[in-house]
């Protein structure tokens, strides 16, 4: 079971989308599971949110053996410099684990035409499934048309696709299934 | 003793200068230290224990994988064999960013050397050689998709760089994947201003395709395949020297002869001899033979054999790959002698 949660308002029609898009792309049940408040002091100088912070430090949901929390936020991530430096962060997940994140920030902006809506829309399931994606143990894509591919890719297409492929789509499928409790 | 497995029992095994942080010894698996398990990614070690195996006694390492918590047992006087090594420190991680952040367009292409070679650096368990893995396949795949086989290498090579990394710099496995995927597809406008990358692993060099000495000296036809198809190999190589002995013949002034006695000796040994028969004779349609048998018979015999030297070695200069077939029955002198005797007798019986 895949739990999403709300850390910032999120338009109801985008919630189902993105709900049925996690559903399409895992086979698993997908549900909103309500909203959390933003854990205090999670805001550094820069106005950017520590994500490994706030995944550590947000309030927990109650969940069973196996199932997944995805939560949205609103806020601009970050993450922690690396060797050769800091790498842009549309979301972030524990590896193998059950929690992950997602931020609208780096979204296109979501306007009021309806093909602005739809590729807000597209591009917040396409980062969600990434996310989901390294809870079910999987590693960046080197496919470029891959949900797994990574977001800051020069590869990435213009309007990149929410499906995975075929190898990661197999490979979460057997993990799914070992793990279905 | 670090190095792939040898492929045959007899080749010995290349000695390459061991990977950073290799453990040769035991004494040195501490419980609680962590160490790198070729192919298998980060261990603990639990502890040393004794176990009653088959009537034998053995002191096994426990180690438990820490991805998974998979128990892992290792006797340990084989743990220098394995490749057991400690965990990459941080210029070793330096090294691996520089190498990943480095241009690298020209990845191998043939699929059997690649595959190969990414085999042989993942058994040989450096940090180094699983980037080398990862960065020639990338690269790969940004030519042409990649195939299924090495599309699961590629992830298991990934898979335990990640894994690696996040250990040695001390964050999660996504984390440590966002660093090396930030390195390896860096945004647009992105450069990094490394130094030169280290140098890259040593791999053994390849065994080259082995031929048993005794099958060389003793039977070239034997790579026809002719024994597979019921043909007596024996009367084969026979049937190899005949013509030789047919060309001393020839030399000696019965051409006609020498045909006869190679259908004779049997049919099998006909249809194998027949090619190398028939370039002899068709050498031979103009032999010097011949002319000097219209000449005189009583022409010292060195030359006679000097005359039927010649014409043989003339199709081995235009064909090359013959000119072993060529050589062999030469070696061969004591049939070469029975033969020649023989051959006056058939001549004698004509005069």
């Amino acid at each position: 079971m895949i739990r999403v949660v709300t850390l910032d308002e999120l338009d109801p029609a985008d919630l189902a989308f993105l709900t049925r898009s996690l559903y399409r792309a895992f086979g698993l049940g997908t549900e909103y599971a309500g909203d959390r408040p933003m854990p205090s002091g999670a805001e550094g100088k820069d106005g950017r949110v520590d994500a490994v912070a706030l995944l550590r430090d947000v309030a927990p949901i109650r969940t069973f053996a196996d199932d997944k929390v995805l939560y949205v936020a609103s806020a601009p991530l970050s993450l922690p410099s690396g060797p050769l430096g800091e790498p842009p962060c549309w979301g972030f997940a524990d590896f193998g684990k059950e929690r992950a994140l997602v931020s609208t920030a780096r979204l296109p902006a979501r306007g009021a035409s309806e093909s602005s809506v739809e590729a807000f829309q597209r591009r917040l399931a396409r980062e969600a499934v990434h996310a989901i994606g390294h809870l079910w143990d999987l590693h960046h894509c080197v496919d470029a048309r891959c949900a797994m591919h990574p977001s800051w890719s020069p590869h990435l297409p213009a309007s990149p696709e929410m499906d995975l492929c075929p190898f990661c789509r197999d490979k979460s499928e057997r993990k799914i299934r070992l793990a279905k409790t | 003793m670090r190095g792939p497995p040898p492929r045959h029992p007899d080749e010995q095994r290349e000695q390459l200068p061991p990977v950073e942080g290799f453990i040769s010894d035991a004494a040195e698996l501490a419980e609680g230290v962590r160490v790198v398990y070729p192919n298998q990614g980060v261990c603990t070690v639990v502890g040393i224990e004794e176990k009653d195996i088959s009537g034998q006694k053995l002191q096994l390492v426990r180690m438990r994988r820490e991805e998974d918590g998979a128990a892992v047992l290792v006797p340990r006087n084989k743990v220098p064999a394995i490749g057991l090594r400690k965990v990459a420190t941080g210029g070793q991680i330096d090294g691996v960013f520089h190498y990943l952040a480095a241009q690298f367009d020209d990845p191998e292409l043939d699929w059997k050397v690649r595959h190969r070679d990414n085999a042989d650096r993942l058994i040989a368990g450096g940090v180094l050689g699983l980037a080398e893995v990862v960065k020639g396949l990338h690269t790969l795949s940004r030519l042409r998709p990649l195939p299924a086989k090495e599309r699961e290498q590629y992830d298991n090579a990934r898979h335990l760089l990640v894994h690696e990394v996040a250990v040695s710099l001390g964050v999660s496995p996504g984390l440590a994947e966002d660093y090396i995927d930030y390195v390896l597809m860096p945004p647009p406008g992105v450069t990094f201003d490394v130094p030169p990358p280290p140098a890259p692993v040593l791999l053994p060099p390849r065994p080259r395709r082995r031929k048993p000495a005794a099958e060389e000296e003793e039977n070239v036809l034997g790579d026809l395949g002719l024994g597979d198809l019921g043909i007596d190999l024996d009367l084969v190589a026979e049937g190899a020297e005949a013509p030789e002995a047919a060309g001393e013949g020839a030399a000696e002034g019965e051409g006609g002869d020498t045909k006869e006695g190679d259908e004779g000796e049997g049919g099998a040994e006909a249809v194998a001899a027949a090619p190398a028969a028939d370039e002899d004779d068709d050498d031979e349609a103009v032999p010097p033979a011949r002319a000097e048998k219209a000449e005189k018979k009583a022409k010292a015999k060195p030359e006679k054999k000097a005359a039927a030297a010649k014409p043989r070695k003339a199709p081995a200069e235009k064909k090359p790959a013959k000119s072993e077939k060529a050589e062999k029955p030469a070696e061969k002198k004591p049939a070469k002698r029975s033969a020649a005797k023989a051959a006056p007798k058939r001549g004698g019986k004509k005069k």
